[in-house]
């Protein structure tokens, strides 16, 4: 392992490489940072570029380029609530209220450290468990992935505040209807189509993304401005973005968050289909019930635990997404699946023989990732007052561009107007629902999930002979589906639990 | 029965998922599928369901008894918004991408009460221009920046 680090090292400490990484890692914060354009399209732009380039400089650019573009995700994120990419949505939920309260300097603070650390961290899983855990995920079947799938959408519960519960899973059904649209992947007919061309592909991940946040977003902020007394404000915390130092007493309660999420991003990562997205919903959930009911009141506030929790897993998964990648073959994600096809056009094929064939492409890739993680700290911690300039604009000029940038980062991805009249009518729905109070996260979780957890059902029913009985019969699917459970139900008791509670103390009081 | 915002949205999903409900039964099958456990239809009736049981429990079982108040919102400023994203998108291939955008932001800009005309052109134009620069010539990405008539055969 020595050997090999050192190998990675000498690669990716060549002054051509470092300059692909600090390049690719201020491109990718720049495109990232524009709503629509994220780290797909970031580094579908970087292959041409990449393929002039020897494999390990052009795979150091594109990796650099993905965490560039998931940190610019979460700095618009935080200060526009508008996530370029879906990693980073669940940043906008405490990062955007922090920004609000005029802590924006801080919230990209912690921004910045969770992201350094969750990838730093995971990069060191990377190195010492990537053959384990790869063999680990060989292990999962198609059952494990739908139980999984199952778990995450009941994770959903996290993001419903008293009450909304019901509210919260109605939404993520909603998001499954609508990941159901277009030609069925098993059987190849067209699903709720209405006829329409344009749907036969279904209805694109970053179309709805944009139109339930970044459009809905602005629409709101158009139809209910800013008292003079709430701009003035705003306009105050974009030219004093507050301290962006980090008290101690939030460095504490950061500390353990930034742990557990590393760990979970990068286990969440590794599995083949569950990328960042997933693995950020899941650490911010997982931290609001740790957090217990007094505290976990604070997340969606600009709570520290609710940015630095999704932050870190973002980036830890990132970085694990490269175990299925580099020792499997298997893209753990759609921006992996990227990589993938430009490693083939090396003439690369990744696989357990990559590190032994092409060591120096293998270790190359991992040491990047510090000096990738490195390079985003020191680069972007003091341009952040710069970037933060964004909230100086008057709201007059802000919201049309804002409203211009979504619009156009849909188009070009599949320049058909016909996107751009589905935003419009995606934004509808999405102002009305925010407008009566109806979450759009667990909506975005459900679409996500959609199509993979129906392959996996479908496949899962094809190797059990049409039966459901892998439900129940195979240990690590019931495991993770009463895990599921739980979550569903906790919340229910937990509440009955606290009124339980209360009578038993009232009933006290008035006996004392 | 007070209707409140949870019900007004219950309402409105129940009748999406009824529609959705009732769309999934066009969903093509060939005969020997019908019997099978798992097919194109299964995913959307279980959903079907879903959507439907849990819509009802959102008008029976409302989480706050709070109710919409429309005063006080600009309506009319949202609703040209909508209908200015639509044209934008009518608009972009006929125009081309410069002009279509720079009328786009300057309607935006003036919408939301820019009055003067000189701040309109010198925001939106230059924007556009550098904007469209970075794609062609930074990255790559072509768009077509004149109008229809003005484009070469």
């Amino acid at each position: 392992m020595i050997e090999g680090i050192m190998i990675g090292l000498s690669t990716a400490l060549t002054p051509t490489n470092l300059a692909f990484v600090m390049m690719g890692c201020l491109v990718g914060t720049f495109i990232g940072m524009l709503p629509g354009l994220g780290p797909m399209s970031a580094i579908a732009l970087m292959i041409p570029i990449a393929a002039s380039l020897d494999p390990s400089a052009g795979i150091i650019l594109m990796a650099a380029v993905y965490y560039g573009a998931i940190f610019g995700g979460s700095t618009s994120s935080i200060l526009i609530n508008a996530p370029g990419v879906a990693s980073t949505v669940a940043s906008s939920f405490d990062g955007y209220p922090m920004a609000k309260k005029g802590m924006a300097g801080k919230a990209l603070a912690i921004a910045a450290y969770s992201s350094f650390s969750g990838g730093v961290i995971a990069a060191l899983f990377l190195l010492v468990a990537a053959p384990f855990l790869a063999s680990v995920s060989l292990s999962f079947h198609s059952t494990d992935y739908f139980a999984l799938m199952v778990l995450g959408l009941m994770a959903v519960a996290a993001f419903a505040g008293k009450g909304d519960m019901i509210k919260a899973l109605l939404m993520t059904v909603v998001g499954l209807m609508l990941s159901t649209v277009g030609t069925d992947q098993t059987q190849g007919v067209p699903r709720f189509t209405l006829g329409m061309i344009d749907l036969v592909d279904g209805i694109s991940f970053l179309l709805l993304v944009m139109a339930t946040f970044a459009l809905s977003e602005a629409l709101m902020a158009i139809l209910k401005p800013k008292q003079d007394a709430d701009r003035l404000k705003e306009k105050n915390a974009s030219q004093n973005l507050g301290s962006m130092a980090i008290s101690r007493a939030e460095v504490k309660e950061m500390a353990p968050v930034i742990g557990r999420s590393s760990i979970l991003g990068f286990l969440v990562g590794v599995l083949p289909g569950a990328g960042a997205t997933i693995a950020s919903f899941l650490a911010y959930g997982t931290e609001q019930r740790l957090a217990g009911p007094e505290k976990g009141k604070a997340f969606g506030k600009g709570s520290v635990r609710g940015l630095a929790a999704p932050e870190t897993a973002n980036n830890a998964a990132a970085t694990g997404s490269f175990v299925p990648l580099l020792t499997l073959g298997i893209p753990g994600s759609g921006t992996t699946a990227i990589m993938l096809g430009a490693l083939i056009s090396y003439g690369i094929q990744p696989g357990p023989r990559l590190y032994i064939d092409q060591p120096a492409v293998f270790w190359a890739v991992i040491v990047s990732m510090w000096i990738g993680n490195i390079v985003l700290l020191i680069l972007n911690l003091p341009l952040i007052p710069y970037i933060a300039r964004i909230l100086a604009v008057p709201s007059r000029f802000l919201l049309p561009l804002i409203l211009f940038f979504s619009l156009i980062g849909v188009y070009f991805v599949s320049f058909n107007t016909f996107d751009i009249q589905l935003m419009v009518i995606f934004a509808i729905a999405a102002v009305l629902l925010r407008f009566l109070d109806f979450p759009m996260a667990p909506m975005i979780l459900g679409f996500i999930l959609g199509g993979m957890m129906e392959e996996n059902l479908r496949r899962a029913l094809l190797i059990n002979n049409d039966s459901w009985s892998f439900l129940w019969e195979r240990p690590l699917t019931l495991s993770i589906l009463s895990i599921a459970a739980a979550c569903l139900v906790a919340p229910f008791l937990t509440s009955q639990l606290r009124k339980l509670k209360k009578q038993v103390y009232d009933k006290a009081g008035e006996g004392g | 029965m007070r209707l409140s915002k949870d019900r007004i949205g219950g309402l409105l999903l129940l009748a999406f998922c009824i529609a959705y409900g009732l769309l999934s039964q066009d969903i093509r099958l060939l005969p020997f599928q019908e019997n099978t456990a798992f097919h194109a239809r299964t995913m959307p009736e279980i959903l079907a369901i879903l959507g439907i049981g849990l819509s009802l429990a959102t008008i029976v079982f409302p989480g706050s008894p709070e109710t919409p108040r429309f005063a006080g919102y600009n309506w009319i400023t949202c609703g040209l918004f909508l209908a200015l994203m639509s044209l934008y998108g009518f608009s972009i291939r006929p125009l081309g991408f410069l002009l279509s955008t720079s009328l786009f932001l300057m309607l935006g800009f003036a919408l939301l009460g820019e009055r003067k005309p000189v701040t309109l052109v010198l925001v939106a134009v230059p924007l556009v221009v550098a904007f469209w620069v970075l794609m062609t010539q930074g990255l790559d990405v072509f768009i077509e920046p004149l109008p229809t008539f003005l484009r070469g055969a």
